[in-house]
């Protein structure tokens, strides 16, 4: 297959890149746990392959998608973020998730940024939103140091009561940039 | 061991290519509808489009996958055939499914057929199975027309599925199961009978 191109980004300590098969044990581990209730966890190992076949077929239908995050200094596979938006979806997302041994250092903040201006510069999106369980504080540490802000509550159909969460457009970006949130 | 393209196969009357964005219309319509009661469904749109994206995924992961099938005259789909080979799957499945006005012209055996073809010969399979729900009739025919046989003492996807085993390569080609699917398929494509009863995919 393949014939969707992912393309690859950098940010200081990480590499951003399509998702490939050797990535799925990590999600499969991560998915096991409770740190995934957030994102619709805990599921079986098999709904975690599925996930990630998923992930990758948004990339071909959409041109945008989650990428992997790979550490530069060791290799290791720490998450994912990137744009999201399948059918019936509310609106365009920007999303991240972090397995376990990989919080607590920033790379969420980082990942998402370079999402971010990639859908900004490349894609021309003027808007997104970031949906997040209202339990999770890390994930909203992350949008709100990211310039993103509340905006309402949303009682999703499936995942229940979701904080609807507003990045900054290109606009609001241009005096200051991404500085202005690091 | 992903590959770089999706092959193309070709029957007499088909065309069988990867999914693409835009054949995706014709799939949700099918998963939204009461046809795809026995493979899931039928299904919201975004457990649809996700399916879809799965499928695709399912190509990249695997090397191998489900196929679009098109009409080889007018390019419209008619349905998808292939391998599906998931997380959980005990064995590598050959799958297909027909839109819902696409049915009872063969299509599916014939796309069957050439999957089943490209697995053994292209890509070495020794055999394959397919898990059917008991209820879809349907679908056990086609089995059946393929030369499949019921396996009981395999493993199933989930417990609610028959497994049906196709025949091995060589089984296929000592005996007269290939020529028969070869002229039940010339006569949908060149009808001397109308079949009666039941529609046949």
């Amino acid at each position: 297959m393949m014939r969707y191109e992912v393309p690859q980004l950098e940010t200081e300590r990480l590499i951003l890149r399509g998702h490939r098969e050797s990535d799925i044990a990590a999600e499969k581990a991560f998915f096991a746990t409770d740190a995934s209730q957030f994102v619709g966890g805990p599921i079986p190992p098999h709904r975690a392959w599925r996930t990630v076949a998923m992930m990758m077929g948004h990339w071909a239908l959409r041109g945008f998608g989650f990428w992997a995050l790979e550490e530069k200094a060791t290799g290791a596979y720490v998450g994912r973020a990137g744009l999201w938006f399948p059918d019936g979806w509310l609106e365009k997302e920007i999303g991240w998730t972090l397995m376990n041994d990989a919080t607590g250092k920033g790379y969420a903040t980082e990942a998402a940024l370079a999402a971010r201006t990639h859908a900004h510069d490349v894609l021309g999106w003027e808007t997104a939103i970031s949906q997040i369980d209202p339990k999770n504080d890390a994930s909203k540490a992350v949008a709100a140091r990211l310039g993103a802000r509340f905006e309402k509550h949303f009682e999703d159909p499936e995942y229940g009561q979701i904080e609807i969460w507003r990045h900054p457009a290109p606009a609001d970006l241009v005096n200051g940039g991404m500085e202005a949130y690091a | 061991m992903p590959q770089k393209t999706i092959p193309i196969l070709e029957t007499k009357r088909l065309i069988l290519r990867g999914p693409e964005p835009e054949d995706y219309p014709n799939f949700k319509a099918t998963f939204a509808s009461y046809r795809s009661r026995f493979m899931g469904g039928p299904l919201n749109a975004y457990e649809t489009w996700m399916l879809y994206a799965a499928e695709i995924g399912h190509w990249n992961i695997r090397g191998y996958g489900m196929w679009m099938i098109h009409d080889k005259n007018t390019d419209e789909t008619l349905g998808m055939a292939g391998g599906w080979f998931p997380a959980k799957w005990p064995e590598r499945e050959i799958a297909w499914i027909i839109w819902p006005d696409k049915a009872g012209h063969g299509y599916a055996l014939e796309a069957t057929h050439a999957v089943r073809r490209y697995f053994y010969h292209d890509l070495g399979w020794d055999g394959a199975v397919s898990y059917i729900d008991p209820k879809n009739l349907d679908s056990i025919r086609l089995a059946e027309r393929l030369g499949a046989t019921k396996d009981k003492s395999a493993p199933s996807v989930d417990g609610h599925d028959v497994v049906y085993r196709h025949p091995s390569p060589e089984a296929l080609a000592s005996s007269q199961i290939g020529d028969a699917i070869e002229m039940e398929i010339s006569h949908y494509a060149d009808p001397m009978f109308k079949p009666k009863g039941y529609a046949l995919d």
